[in-house]
């Protein structure tokens, strides 16, 4: 069936809409700009949010990605499963909260690749920048993809300029989109994007379900749009395994396996929200309210105008016909259902959260650019010794410019998705392939101390090479998992390829893992060997050879698609594949158990605890106190308060402590953390140096407040 | 009318798979000792973590019941 495409929707009043929308978003974001003062208030935001401003900042990016146009779409060809995405990510909560979250913090790591480098190897980390710079910049191109997807339908098919006629294509208005958001995020920083997502999460939710109010109002209540319904419309989860584009099975592993872990693990631009927060129990409490309260919220706010949709075409065809193209269907029932100007508004939260979205993902790829290609290789070439502030302008600059090409790169990654069906699938495929080998490597890292630098670097070489033969032979390598599903040869398994993908990278982990004393006896005897060099030198080389051969011809042979003979000769490559480059890295990599792991694993939390203080923790419970601030001479980083209220705190000299505006509603944006100095006999007085009120803005008169961090 | 295959057996799957690795991650936070319940901050996240998974649970049972019988 042919899908009916829409073009000029709405009216110039709507176009009015959302141009002031735009432009009051990018005042507001670039008022927060000021707060930057460093590449560490740039990508981080300077570590001082309350739980609530982070918990709400973080809607706009969670809607945005799991856009409005996808959830639509299959929110209008299969009903309320559309939101089983949304209600699926509970399940590694444990792990996040207990094990992932107070690692990242307590280890002072910048970005992932930096914990593969402290856990492991530079070798790792390495190899860690390539797989997760490819996967946010997928993410980028996905979130450009959706946004002209969005906003097709409203401009129309062609314009005259100059007389010259222009057709207007997806291509052409996301590179008019990625101008815009690229101008935004590059002068705004962390601040601006927490700031203005905090905002835009407030007003998306609030046009998302004024939507959907206007809807069942059209139609003339919830009871006739329940009727409307057809019972499979209705099911929260969708069929167990059919149809291949939309089933239970397959989407549970693409999304509430490798998508959750993917998304609380390995999405850099959500990490750094919850970096951002100011305590590893705000960020705890961040996620947690985000996950039971928001996600469902949110579920009804960008599925809602697909189920509308649903309906209308069931009752009146002609307004809605069912062959509508579905990424066109949020745009379509907006148009609908709102008065002129109201659709504007819609249209305005909807792609400015896309935006959102797009801006934190480039924020978060600039984020690991700078800490793990230009620092790195800064210090390769040992440039000359500039001051701590110049390096952090250099550093500034870098990261701006770096923002720039990463918007251009994730332009030329629609390329790639664009010719999916739906954004949903498009997006399936992309988390499916580009997630496995990070989320096992950074899930066993966390939580199995025997994981060894071996194990990992062969999950990413070993386990990247199996997924590609997987992909090149689903009929024979991913057909054993696929539940029954049927496999459409033109996007072969979009879903289920997950579970394929993740079981052969955990495989390849677990086993080099468990082989490691095998392989340290092989080693051993290698190395007994009197050219023993040459010989680790020509197994190296053979790993080498192998990886882009089996890539080579994965990526660009296909022989025989089907054939057993081609593939089982493939596996029995890779199997080489993977026994070399565990050789290699077991030799090569000096790996030391024991201080590899200690506060880097879920098994020595308080170790990672007393690094991050400098010393022992305290963890006697005080309570929090009010006082007024008083300027001291000097620019030792201490803040000193009253004996009494340091007794109130529980704190002792050489703690560390929190200090902010005591206004709430301000979210932490005004404050500092510090350490405390000797005390004095001033009661309610805290005595701060010049450089703790330039970096929190502290206003002379107004209370603060202040806590033991521990 | 739905098959039991595809209205009640994906839930069944996915809080029965998805709980063997919600469990699992309960488990492993306490044995490693990066969840210690003698602090109480720590018994307060324990709790709102099986209130968090039956709390999706009866969300989803609701939702199956009033779709095949409302």
């Amino acid at each position: 069936m042919n899908q009916e495409t829409f073009h000029s929707i709405g009216t110039s009043t709507d176009w009015i809409v959302m141009v002031v929308y735009f432009i009051a978003i990018m005042l507001f974001g670039s008022y927060f700009g000021r707060y930057n003062r460093s590449t560490k208030d740039f990508f981080f935001g300077g570590r001082r949010f309350a739980w609530w401003l982070i918990a709400f900042s973080i809607v706009a990016t969670g809607v945005g990605s799991h856009s409005f146009v996808k959830y639509s779409a299959k929110g209008f060809e299969h009903g309320f499963s559309s939101t089983m995405t949304y209600i699926n990510d509970w399940f590694f909560i444990p792990f996040f909260l207990f094990g992932w979250l107070p690692i990242i913090v307590y280890s002072k790591i910048r970005s992932i690749p930096e914990y593969f480098e402290k856990r492991f190897s530079p070798s790792a980390r390495f190899l860690a920048t390539i797989l997760l710079l490819v996967y946010m910049i997928g993410y980028i191109g996905i979130g450009f993809l959706t946004l002209g997807k969005a906003v097709i339908p409203m401009l129309p098919e062609s314009f005259a300029l100059l007389g010259m006629t222009f057709d207007v294509t997806l291509m052409g208005a996301v590179i008019v989109i990625a101008i815009i958001t690229g101008i935004y995020i590059t002068f705004g920083g962390q601040t601006a994007v927490i700031f203005t997502d905090l905002l835009q999460g407030g007003i998306l939710i609030f046009a998302g379900l004024l939507l959907f109010v206007l809807g069942m109002n059209y139609l003339g209540g919830f009871d006739v749009f329940w009727n409307l319904l057809p019972t499979e419309w209705k099911m929260p989860l969708a069929k167990f395994n059919s149809p291949p584009d939309f089933n239970f099975v397959g989407i549970f592993w693409q999304d509430g396996v490798a998508g959750s872990i993917g998304f609380l693990f390995m999405n850099m631009g959500l990490i750094m929200r919850f970096m951002a927060t100011k305590s590893v129990n705000e960020g705890r409490k961040a996620a947690t309210f985000n996950i039971l309260f928001m996600l469902p919220i949110s579920a009804v706010v960008v599925g809602g105008a697909g189920w509308i949709g649903k309906a209308i075409s069931v009752a009146n065809p002609d307004v809605v016909p069912p062959n509508t193209s579905p990424d066109q269907i949020f745009v379509v029932v907006a148009n609908i259902v709102a008065m002129p100007g109201v659709f504007g508004f819609i249209m305005a939260a909807l792609t400015a959260a896309l935006m959102s979205t797009v801006d934190t993902l480039i924020n978060a790829t600039a984020a690991i650019y700078i800490n793990d290609v230009y620092r790195p290789v800064k210090k390769w070439f040992k440039g000359k010794e500039v001051s701590q502030k110049m390096k952090d302008k250099r550093e500034l600059f870098a990261a701006r410019l770096s923002s720039v090409a990463i918007t251009i790169l994730g332009v030329l990654a629609v390329l790639v998705f664009k010719n999916f069906p739906t954004v949903y699938e498009a997006h399936g495929y992309f988390h499916s392939t580009l997630t496995p080998p990070l989320v096992v490597a950074i899930f066993l890292g966390i939580f199995w101390r025997k994981f060894t630098p071996a194990a990992v670097i062969t999950t990413f070489l070993g386990g990247v090479a199996l997924m590609l033969m997987g992909a090149n032979h689903p009929g024979i390598l991913i057909a054993p998992f696929d539940h029954g599903i049927e496999m459409n040869p033109s996007h072969p398994y979009s879903y289920i390829r997950a579970f394929y993908n993740i079981f052969v990278c955990a495989a390849v982990g677990v086993i080099v893992a468990l082989a490691a004393p095998r392989l340290k006896s092989i080693v051993a005897n290698i190395k007994s060997k009197e050219n023993y060099k040459q010989v680790f030198y020509f197994i190296a080389g053979l790993a080498g050879v192998l990886f882009f051969g089996l890539i080579f011809s994965s990526s660009f042979i296909t022989l025989h698609p089907g054939s057993v003979v081609e593939t089982t000769v493939l596996l029995l490559l890779a199997i080489i594949l993977i026994l070399c480059v565990a050789i290699s890295v077991t030799y090569f990599v000096k790996y030391d158990e024991e201080a590899q792991t200690l506060g880097l694993t879920a098994w020595s939390i308080n170790a990672a605890k007393e690094f991050f203080k400098g010393g022992k923790v305290n963890d006697r419970e005080g309570e929090p106190v009010k006082v007024n601030w008083k300027l001291k001479p000097g620019d030792e980083d201490t803040i000193n308060f009253s004996k009494s209220d340091m007794d109130k705190m529980q704190a002792d000299v050489g703690d560390l402590v929190y200090l902010t505006d005591a206004r709430k509603w301000l979210g932490g944006l005004k404050s500092i953390h510090s350490v405390y100095g000797e005390p004095h006999d001033e009661e309610g007085i805290v005595h701060v140096n010049d450089e703790h009120t330039k970096q929190s803005q502290f206003i002379e008169g107004k209370i603060l407040a202040a806590e033991k961090e521990m | 009318m739905l098959s039991f295959f595809d209205s009640w057996f994906p839930l069944i799957y996915l809080y029965g798979l998805g709980g063997v690795f919600f469990f699992f991650g309960m488990y492993i936070i306490k044995r490693s000792g990066a969840i210690d319940l003698t602090i109480k901050r720590h018994r307060f996240w324990f709790r709102v973590m099986f209130f968090g998974f039956f709390y999706f649970v009866l969300m989803h049972v609701i939702l199956t019941i009033a779709a095949l019988y409302f």
